[in-house]
């Protein structure tokens, strides 16, 4: 029996407490840190050498829904009425609202050091160390919507110009591909600065702090985005039907890009599992 | 891996205005110089010529009162700290820039990269070396689909 991912503005305060407390229980354990680790370790771009998995790559989406699914199976470990809520940012765009209250995430962080101080992950709350880190920071930071240089949440038409388009991802598979929905819903947008910031890209700038870095994965919001953008690719998938996650077959010798990428039927490390058998979840959650 | 061995098959699909994997040196230099004279926040101290190995591009300024420093690598990476402490530069295949604090966008020079970096260190901190490299480690593994 499939389980149900909801919106984040409709949990119950029960639901609230209950994701929390999981999440605050994995961290005690220390396995919220290897998720930590492995987002650091698998984070190649595209300009360096060898096999991307987590991004600038067609399988961006597959490996999401993956670690998202690794998450929720150790949250649901803990408490089995536990699912990983989404943040749709198209409709909860405020600083304060959800999912940024204290008695879920928290809020933003303190001008001086974006220190945050609310909430059951700040620092002085005394459950949430940073360990796994990009830097030498101990407590979790935010920056909501970048005050000292304000940038807007994508909405619900950047959301849209990635869905409408029909191929899921094109060449050269990378971060500088034009075409296909991975990409446009990635975000690394043509253009320098603000302007290449979309979508996913542009959600992570948004909430700034830890949320800028390779260690995105300390701020539990990461989890509530990349339900949002797996939802996206569910309903891309409906809107298309038949469409399939592309590459279909690996790029052949003679391709930038061979041995570089992951095709619809190879492994996607570090599972042992392939981009087709991650296409449907619908056995496992479904999107309430 | 396999890198690149020819021009000819990168180019289509790209946006039109990315130029070629590694950006051009004369660009990234110039980009260097003028982050140099830039007046805001940066505070050159040291000379370009007396940082840098001959013949590479590099910097060393102080810009919101940390040191940055940068040279090339023979292999075409960078070489970049932060008060001495290295900062992890990574390339876009676009031949911008971008670091392990500032992940979601990119910059044309490893200069810019690291100003960005600093943009975002809280006061008194500092960017910290991880000890796990991608691709290699399989914490998760042995899990068959999303059915497992």
């Amino acid at each position: 029996m499939a389980y149900s991912r909801k919106d984040v503005s409709t949990l119950t305060r029960a639901e609230r407490r209950r994701f929390v407390k999981a999440l605050l229980e994995l961290k005690r354990r220390g396995e919220y840190d290897e998720f930590v680790r492995i987002h650091i370790a698998y984070y190649v771009p595209d300009g360096e050498d060898g096999l991307r998995t987590a991004h600038m790559a067609p399988s961006f989406l597959p490996w999401h829904r993956r670690f998202v699914l690794e998450l929720e199976r150790a949250l649901r470990r803990v408490d089995p009425s536990v699912s990983v809520p989404y943040w749709d940012w198209t409709k909860d765009r405020s600083t304060t609202g959800a999912p940024w209250t204290a008695d879920l995430l928290g809020g933003t962080g303190r001008r001086s050091d974006l220190r945050v101080t609310t909430g059951p992950f700040a620092h002085a709350a005394g459950h949430w160390t940073l360990t796994e880190n990009v830097t030498d920071t101990e407590y979790l930071t935010r920056d909501l919507g970048r005050p000292r240089a304000p940038i807007d949440l994508p909405t619900r038409r950047d959301l849209d110009s990635a869905l409408a388009d029909p191929v899921y991802d094109a060449h050269p598979w990378d971060s500088t591909a034009a075409k296909g929905f991975r990409n446009k819903l990635e975000g690394w947008g043509p253009g320098r600065g603000s302007a290449s910031w979309r979508n996913h890209n542009r959600v992570h700038r948004w909430v700034g702090g830890a949320m800028t870095g390779g260690a995105a994965v300390n701020d539990p919001v990461f989890w509530l985005v990349h339900a949002f953008l797996d939802l996206q690719w569910s309903r891309w998938q409906r809107r298309h039907r038949g469409a399939r996650y592309l590459p279909a077959a690996p790029p052949g010798r003679n391709s930038a890009q061979h041995g570089r990428i992951v095709a619809r039927h190879e492994r996607l490390p570090p599972w042992d599992v392939t981009p087709d058998e991650l296409e449907d979840h619908s056995r496992i959650y479904r999107y309430g | 891996m396999v890198v690149s061995a020819g021009p000819a098959p990168r180019d289509t699909g790209r946006h039109p205005a990315a130029p070629e994997r590694g950006g051009p040196p004369t660009a990234t230099r110039r980009g260097v110089v003028r982050g140099l004279l830039a007046p805001a926040l940066a505070l050159p101290l040291t000379s370009l010529a007396a940082a840098s190995p001959p013949g590479a591009a590099g910097f060393d300024e102080h810009y919101r009162g940390r040191r940055l420093q940068g040279a090339a690598t023979p292999a075409g990476g960078w070489r970049v700290t932060v008060d001495g402490r290295p900062l992890h530069l990574m390339r876009r295949a676009d031949g911008t820039w971008l670091s392990t604090i500032d992940h979601y966008c990119s910059y044309p020079t490893p200069l810019a990269a690291a100003r960005a970096a600093v943009d975002e260190l809280g006061p008194g901190h500092h960017p910290r070396t991880t000890t796990v490299h991608g691709g290699h480690g399989h914490p998760e593994g042995g899990h068959h689909g999303v059915l497992a």
